[in-house]
Formats: structure tokens, C-alpha cells, sequence
């Protein structure tokens, strides 16, 4: 009797076994349901090569099923290119990497296989099966445990490459020389002698007016270049007109204050400042200590500047350059110690606190005009004629965009409708 | 008369006193006024929701410091928590020295609160989360990542080496980053538009103070970000919807802020009016 | 929730009342607390850069993977100390000139694809209102910033409708700016609230 419990027991704990023993991997040949269902793939174009591009277009209905991206190459050496991605993303990038030798190489055959699952794949699934070598890419269907897995058929041979050149941004670099040309055009221009109209920048007559009265009252002058770096462009605008103005120090034989949180900018600072000294003739009163460094803090250095104002007390406060969150409380401390106040700036969200706080703002490029219309050099006069000409090329591109939008998507003229697509297209390098 | 005349010669302290209370009595006798989700910053949150599969990646850029915590970190926090609500891994990164700290705190912060709500979901610290080192360059770094994370960084925050951590299985580059969020208050939010997303095409949202959210709207209109959360109010409306999935208890920072920010606004709409009011009869009255 | 006990706590949120107690007027509180953010900054930077990029950028490549690639930044970084001994100053320039010229090489044709993907978001996709007014705006912010004209009749009021649209712009911003500064006072309250003295969760 208890032979046979016993037998019984172990029979029915062996059917269980075997029941469980879904590792078991079941395959169903010719009874895939996506077998048309191939991966299409290409070299990604215009990169430095060691990159495949793998697409795919499946009904929606599979959208949020899985797929999983399988590659191989001639030797038949089996790699998962990427997991469990959702169907409606499209594509993925099989890309080559220096850590993972395995990755894509150039001008290598490489071949690509999808499998596709209603629930994530798992993975010792994936590994019996990357096991098997290339057997896999046999079309078909396998059930593991409990998840059906559907494999769709091998893309042709894909091999990747690298490019010279970045197709894709022709634009750029044929706007870069068209630009360069004008550019260069008009510098010849003003270098011949040719007189180019700039106009007058309103609140730069203040530079001088703040320069002299800050020297009867006794004060200093205290410029400010903001927390940009000597890469950014307001900063270099700033040092240009921070040459005008301390030539105007050095005229009228007063003491100019630099505050910088760039030591990079301070060292430029401070050859502009001697530059400036030396040719108005003073350069005995250039002071090297004048043009300080505080700190690279945002509001460390805004909290130091401030500090120096209430102690120094200038009698002008030039803001010029790349400022921030730091603008307001720098303006409004230059206000309360009773300062004229030149400030310029292209960060428009610091505009409104110069206008409302300040007695002359320069906006965005007037400070770059401003630095032209002071110095008059050829090559700033050229420069500014020429963005004037783009700017005038960007009107036209923009009217004539709209002129095609309307008449295209409005009136649904095909041609025009074509013609805006084809703009739209270029300028999305 | 008398009233224009006490307008105009107001000691501004009485001015920092009313704001201060203002601010203090709504956070003890909360009012709740409504909260309404603007677009740009659901975009961001259904990005996150829909549009990643589990185990992607959100690098979160904390370019901030603790001058503009208050309106960034709330971000960094929710942000990271709806990430890993997701299963999705979350990767810190910084430019500035400052950020380092900042990241930190919220990872501390993010891990702490996520694993007392979800502690059959552990979140772990170099699996999940982790801050890369903070490396100097600003525009040469953010260009560089687009080569090679690791290589750029080599370590992360915490002195680990990255090659040897879970969280970096599979990232090389911005391919294969799902989504950065940029949290800045400065242009460096300009230098990832221009370097990672203008060359690299990487996908950004971007999470900003309210100083400079008017300026980067111009980027959502051109699509080089896909979502925008503008200061506070925008931290608390992602805090709102993440609150509406129910899956994590950390405290809401920015939504509690939200009663005073609107008090602060209403007596600011009344000294703008009261200030113009003045400034206009005293301009009558010296004109005649 | 009760006051705080953590001695880290109680140091900010003095340094917090420090600085605000420049509200009411100038003081030695103030003073000490500001000292103390500059002096703290630099210190901090110090660390971070000297561990960050001495160490992980220059010593270790150097000393542990043998890569002598690195002595070539590192000597043009050295270049930079030269200004301090004037008969070798003008070494400096090479650095300065390396940085401004990779940096000008990098950012140009980024700002290029930068410049199209703005002037391609203000070509109309859709026709409405909103799209005319961006269109409208653009234009004449652009007349604005017209140098080589003089701002006279058909210009001039383009430009007068320019320098109105970049009011009203300054305008949103400032509104922005408010409810900012709010946010940061707000975020200030809620730590001295809630984290030191526990009145509020």
C-alpha cells in the first residue's frame, strides 16, 4: 500500500516536474503570422561610420507590443542589439563602441532579426536561443513557458560606413560662406573708404556725460561685465565698450572699478583697461587691482559687487555683458546709491529690470551697435552693414514663408504647398 | 491727496513686512486654490509617462545652486521620482560645482522617500540613480557626452568608477539617453539646446525659474524642447500630476509654496496699481 | 513636527535671518553672512576643481593609465601663470587664443542650425491668428534692429511697433521675474517654517 502511495506520489510529482519543466523550448514551424514582418535597416548617413539604423513598420494593432532586435554577421555569431523596445517607436540605432568590441564594425556584413512578444521577453529564453547560433533566423514561432514569441524574417546584408561629410548640413555651411562673402564685401567697403551709415545709438551720449560727472563728484566709475565667459558674445561687446570708457577714465583722470567672476575676463579686462590707459597717454594711472576678481558664484558675486558699490559709492555704473538672475539686485543697489546707470545686455529676460532700473539701456545688439558707432573701425562698421543685410535676407525668407503657408495650406495651391515643405525642410538641418 | 503723498513716501520695509506675511500665513492656514496643468509641462510628464520604455534613460541636468533651489529642486525631486515610478533610470548630471550638491540632496531625498513608499520596488544608488561627476568645461563637456558618457566623466559622483556600475549597461552616448531635463536658471540651458540637442539631436525638456521661462518659450514653438516647467508653479504642476498616480509620498514642495505664491501676486497687483495711481496724479499735479 | 535639533539646521536658518536682516537696514550680521557665501564659493570651487580636474583629468591619466596625451592641455594650462612674470606674459596668449578659437569654431555652425530652427518655428504651419501676430512681431522687432537706417516714416514706424512688441515681451517677463522672486522668498519661508521650526509639515 504504501509502495504504491508512494509510487503514486512520485508519478504525480513527475508530471508536475515535467508540466514545470517549461524551459523547453517548443518550435512551430510555418505557422508564424508575421512572417512577412521584416526589420528594414541602413547605414545611419553623414555620421563618423560604426552605426546601423534599424526600422521597422508594423500594423498598429502590435503597437505596444515588444521587440526585441537580434544581429548576426557572416561567421554566424549571434548578438541582441536591443530588448524589449515598444513597436511603435520605429527604429532603433545598433551603434559601434569603443568599450564593446562585439558592437558594429565598418564595412561588415551584419544581418538583422526581430523578435516580436506580446509580453517582455525572457531572457533565458533569449540566451537558448542566441545558443542555437544562427538557427534561430528559421521564420517561425517558439513558446517558452508561457509567452509565444514570434520571429520575423532576416533583413539583407547591412553593412555601416563612415562619411566624409555631414550631408545634412549643406545649408550651413553654404549660409556660412554666403555670410562670409557679405561679410567680406562690406569690409572692403569700409576699409576703401566708403562711408557706411550707422545710426546714432540713443543713450550713448551718456557714456561721456556719466564718465564726466561721475569725475567732479569726486566718485569712481565701477564697470560691471556680468557673469558671462570670453566665449560669450555680450561679454566680448562689453569688453569693446569697456575700452571706450576707460579711455574716457583715463581722459578725464578718474578711477574705473571691474568687478569680474570670470578670471578669464578679468585678465581680458585688464589688458583692455591698460590698452586703454596706454592710449589715451596715462598709463601711469593704470592700477592692475582695480580690475579684481571676486568669485564665480551667481549670487556670491552679485552679493560681493553690491558690497563694493555701498562702500565705494561710483558715481557711474555700467552694466554691460551677460547678466542673469543677479541683474535686478545689481541695478536697483547702483539705483538706491544714486549712480547714472548705462547698462546693455542680449538676455531679454533681464532687459525689463535694465529699462525699469537703469537711466540708458542698450538692447540686445543696440550694444553691439554702440560699441561700433564708438570705435568706427572698418571691420565692426562692415560687420554691422552686413547683419543688417541678413537681417533683411531672414525678412524675406520668413514673409516669403508665410506668403507660400498661406497660399498652400489656405488656398491649397499643390505647387506652393510643395515649395513650403521643401523651405521647411532645408531649415531643419 | 494725503493718500497719493503716503503712497509715494512709504518706507519700503513696510512693503517687505506685508510681503513677508503674505507669504508666512498661507503656509499656516492654507487656502488651496485651484491648480490648473498647463501644456508645456504635461508634454513632459506624458513623454516621460508614454513615450519611454522601462529600463530608458532621463538625464536630468541640476545646473543650479542653492540661489535658485527653491524654484529648481522641487523639479530635480518630482522629475526623478516619476522616472523611477516608471522603472525608468534616472541620471544626474551638472556643470556647475554648485549643481553637484543640489543633485545629491535630491537623489538622497528621491531614494529616501521612494523606498519608505515603495518598499516592494526598491530604488538603489548606482542601479537606478546616480549623479556623474562634475566635470569642468560647460560646452566641452555636454559635447563630449555625445561621444562617450563614461569616457567623459569617468566617475560618478560618489568616486565609483562607471565603466563598473549597473545603471551605465548599454549607455554610450546621447542615443541612448530617452530624454534629458535641463534645470537651469542660466544659459546653460542654451548650450544643451544648441550642443546636444542642435548635434545630436538629443531630447529635451527643460525646467527653468520663472525669470527665464518667458524667454524659452521660443524653444518649445521650435520644438527643440518638448516641454517646459516655468518655476515654481510649473514644479507644482508636475507634483500635482505625478500626485494623481499615487505611487510616491515624498513631501510636495513646490504645490505647498503655491497658496502664497498666490497671495504674494494679488498684493503685488495691488501695489502696481496703487504705485501707477500715484505716480500718475503726481505727475498731473507737477505738470500744472 | 517640533524645532529642529540638527546643528546644521539651526546655521542656515541663522545665515538665512542674516541676510534678510538687511531688509531692514545694512549690519555686521549681514556683512558676516556675505563674507562668508564669497569666501565659501571660492572655497568650494577650489576643492571641486582641484579634485575634479587636477586629480581625475590630469593626475590620474598621467600617473595611472600613462597617457601623455594630457601633458599637452596641461602645459597650455600652465601657459595661463606666465602673466605673472612679465617678460613672459605674452605666452598667455597662446592658451587664450586656443580657447577663443575652438570655442569660435565649435559655436558657429551650431548657432547657424540654431538660427534655422527659429526662423523655420516662425514660418506659419498652421494659419491662425496667433501664427500672424509671431509673424508681425518678428518682423518688426527685426526693423528695430536696423542699424544702417535711419528710423524716419515707413521705418520708423515699423520700428515703433517693434520696440512695442518688446515691451509688451519685457513685460511678460517681469511678471515672470515676480513670481519668481516670490518662489525663492517662498522657498526660504518653508525651510524656516517646516525644516527648523517645525510649525508647518
Amino acid at each position: 500500500m504504501l509502495k504504491k502511495t508512494l509510487l503514486l506520489i512520485f508519478s504525480v510529482f513527475s508530471i508536475l516536474l515535467f508540466s514545470q519543466e517549461s524551459d523547453s523550448l517548443i518550435f512551430l514551424e510555418n505557422q508564424n503570422p508575421f512572417l512577412d514582418f521584416k526589420l528594414t535597416g541602413n547605414d545611419i548617413p553623414n555620421d563618423g561610420g560604426g552605426g546601423i539604423q534599424i526600422n521597422w513598420c508594423f500594423p498598429d494593432t502590435l503597437g505596444n507590443w515588444f521587440l526585441t532586435v537580434l544581429r548576426r554577421d557572416d561567421s554566424n555569431n549571434v548578438i541582441v542589439v536591443a530588448t524589449d523596445l515598444l513597436v511603435s517607436s520605429m527604429q532603433v540605432r545598433d551603434v559601434s563602441s569603443e568599450e564593446e568590441p562585439s558592437r558594429v564594425k565598418d564595412n561588415t556584413n551584419y544581418y538583422y532579426t526581430g523578435i516580436l512578444s506580446k509580453n517582455m521577453i525572457n531572457e533565458k529564453f533569449l540566451n537558448k536561443l542566441i545558443s542555437n547560433g544562427s538557427e534561430y533566423s528559421k521564420n517561425g514561432v517558439y513558446i517558452f513557458g508561457n509567452d509565444t514569441f514570434y520571429i520575423t524574417g532576416e533583413t539583407e546584408a547591412i553593412f555601416s560606413k563612415s562619411s566624409w561629410f555631414n550631408l545634412s548640413r549643406i545649408p550651413v555651411l553654404v549660409s556660412l560662406i554666403i555670410i562670409a562673402f557679405v561679410f567680406l564685401y562690406y569690409l572692403n567697403l569700409a576699409k576703401s573708404g566708403k562711408d557706411l551709415y550707422i545710426r546714432k545709438i540713443n543713450g550713448l551720449d551718456a557714456v561721456e556725460e556719466a564718465v564726466g560727472r561721475s569725475t567732479e563728484m569726486g566718485k569712481p566709475i565701477m564697470y560691471i561685465l556680468g557673469i558671462g565667459y570670453v566665449t560669450d558674445i555680450p561679454t566680448i561687446a562689453g569688453l569693446t565698450i569697456l575700452g571706450r570708457v576707460a579711455k574716457k577714465v583715463a581722459d578725464y583722470e578718474t578711477r574705473i572699478l571691474v568687478p569680474s567672476y570670470d578670471p578669464v575676463v578679468m585678465t581680458t579686462a585688464q589688458e583692455v583697461v591698460k590698452e586703454a590707459f596706454t592710449e589715451a597717454g596715462r598709463p601711469d594711472l593704470y592700477n592692475k587691482n582695480d580690475i579684481m576678481y571676486i568669485t564665480q558664484d551667481q549670487f556670491g558675486y552679485a552679493a560681493g559687487v553690491d558690497g563694493m558699490m555701498m562702500r565705494e559709492k561710483p558715481g557711474a555704473v555700467f552694466l554691460q555683458g551677460l547678466f542673469f538672475a543677479e541683474s535686478l539686485i545689481l541695478a536697483e543697489t547702483g539705483h538706491s546709491i544714486g549712480a547714472i546707470q548705462i547698462s546693455g545686455t542680449t538676455e531679454t529676460a533681464q532687459l525689463p529690470f535694465f529699462v525699469a532700473a537703469c537711466d540708458y539701456t542698450l538692447i540686445g545688439e543696440e550694444m553691439m551697435a554702440a560699441s561700433v558707432y564708438l570705435q568706427k573701425e572698418p571691420m565692426m562698421l562692415g560687420s554691422i552693414a552686413a547683419e543688417d543685410l541678413l537681417k533683411v535676407f531672414i525678412m524675406f525668407l520668413i514673409i516669403i514663408g508665410f506668403v507660400f503657408s498661406v497660399l498652400g495650406y489656405g488656398l491649397r495651391i499643390e505647387i506652393i504647398k510643395n515649395l513650403f515643405d521643401w523651405l521647411i525642410n532645408l531649415l531643419q538641418v | 491727496m494725503k493718500f497719493i503723498n503716503f503712497i509715494n513716501n512709504l518706507d519700503k520695509r513696510w512693503i517687505y513686512l506685508v510681503l513677508a506675511l503674505c507669504i508666512i500665513i498661507p503656509f499656516i492656514f492654507p487656502v488651496g486654490f485651484p491648480m490648473k496643468t498647463t501644456p508645456p509641462v504635461k508634454s513632459i510628464y506624458d513623454f516621460i509617462e508614454d513615450s519611454i520604455p522601462e529600463g530608458g534613460v532621463v538625464l536630468i541636468g541640476a545646473d543650479y545652486d542653492p540661489s535658485t533651489m527653491a524654484e529648481l529642486h522641487p523639479m530635480a525631486k518630482v522629475i526623478a521620482a516619476h522616472a523611477l515610478s516608471n522603472n525608468l533610470r534616472v541620471l544626474f548630471v551638472t556643470l556647475y560645482p554648485q549643481g553637484a550638491g543640489m543633485a545629491q540632496d535630491a537623489i538622497d531625498n528621491v531614494l529616501r522617500e521612494w523606498n519608505k513608499s515603495n518598499p516592494d520596488n526598491p530604488k538603489e544608488l548606482g542601479k537606478d540613480i546616480t549623479l556623474l561627476a562634475y566635470v569642468p568645461g560647460v560646452s566641452a563637456v555636454v559635447l563630449k557626452m555625445g561621444e562617450d558618457i563614461i569616457e567623459t566623466f569617468n566617475e560618478d559622483g560618489y568616486g565609483n568608477k562607471l565603466s563598473e556600475l549597473e545603471i551605465m549597461n548599454g549607455i554610450k552616448n546621447y542615443n541612448d539617453i530617452n530624454l534629458m531635463v535641463e534645470l537651469a536658471g542660466s544659459s546653460v540651458v542654451l548650450t544643451w539646446l544648441i550642443y546636444a540637442n542642435g548635434r545630436y539631436g538629443l531630447k529635451m525638456g527643460i525646467g527653468t525659474t520663472a525669470v527665464s521661462a518667458a524667454e524659452y518659450y521660443s524653444y518649445l514653438q521650435s520644438k527643440q524642447a518638448i516641454g517646459m516647467l516655468g518655476g515654481l508653479k510649473g514644479a507644482a504642476e508636475y507634483e500635482h500630476l505625478l500626485d494623481k498616480k499615487n505611487v510616491y509620498g515624498g513631501r510636495k514642495d513646490a504645490s505647498i509654496g503655491m497658496d502664497a505664491q498666490s497671495s504674494a501676486h494679488i498684493f503685488f497687483i495691488i501695489l502696481i496699481i496703487l504705485g501707477n495711481i500715484a505716480y500718475f496724479v503726481k505727475k498731473k499735479k507737477e505738470g500744472k | 513636527m517640533a524645532i529642529s535639533t540638527n546643528f546644521w539646521v539651526w546655521i542656515a536658518a541663522l545665515l538665512t535671518l542674516a541676510i534678510y536682516s538687511f531688509l531692514y537696514k545694512d549690519n555686521p550680521f549681514y556683512k558676516f553672512a556675505e563674507y562668508l557665501l564669497v569666501g565659501i564659493s571660492i572655497g568650494y570651487g577650489i576643492s571641486v576643481y582641484w579634485h575634479n580636474t587636477i586629480i581625475t583629468k590630469v593626475f590620474n591619466p598621467l600617473v595611472y593609465d600613462k597617457n601623455f596625451l594630457v601633458l599637452i592641455p596641461l602645459v597650455l594650462g600652465l601657459l595661463m601663470f606666465s602673466r605673472f612674470f612679465k617678460n613672459v606674459a605674452y605666452l598667455s596668449r597662446i592658451p587664450i587664443a586656443f580657447v577663443v578659437g575652438a570655442g569660435t569654431g565649435l559655436s558657429v555652425p551650431s548657432s547657424f542650425e540654431f538660427l534655422f530652427k527659429q526662423i523655420y518655428a516662425t514660418m506659419p504651419l498652421k494659419l491662425d491668428i496667433g501664427s500672424l501676430i509671431i509673424v508681425v512681431g518678428v518682423i518688426s522687432t527685426l526693423v528695430y534692429f536696423f542699424f544702417s537706417l535711419e528710423h524716419k516714416g515707413f521705418v520708423g514706424k515699423v520700428s515703433k511697433a517693434g520696440i512695442t512688441f518688446i515691451m509688451v515681451a519685457f513685460g511678460a517677463a517681469f511678471g515672470y521675474t515676480i513670481m519668481a522672486r516670490v518662489s525663492l522668498f517662498i522657498g526660504r519661508i518653508q525651510f524656516l517654517l517646516s525644516d527648523w521650526l517645525g510649525i508647518i509639515k
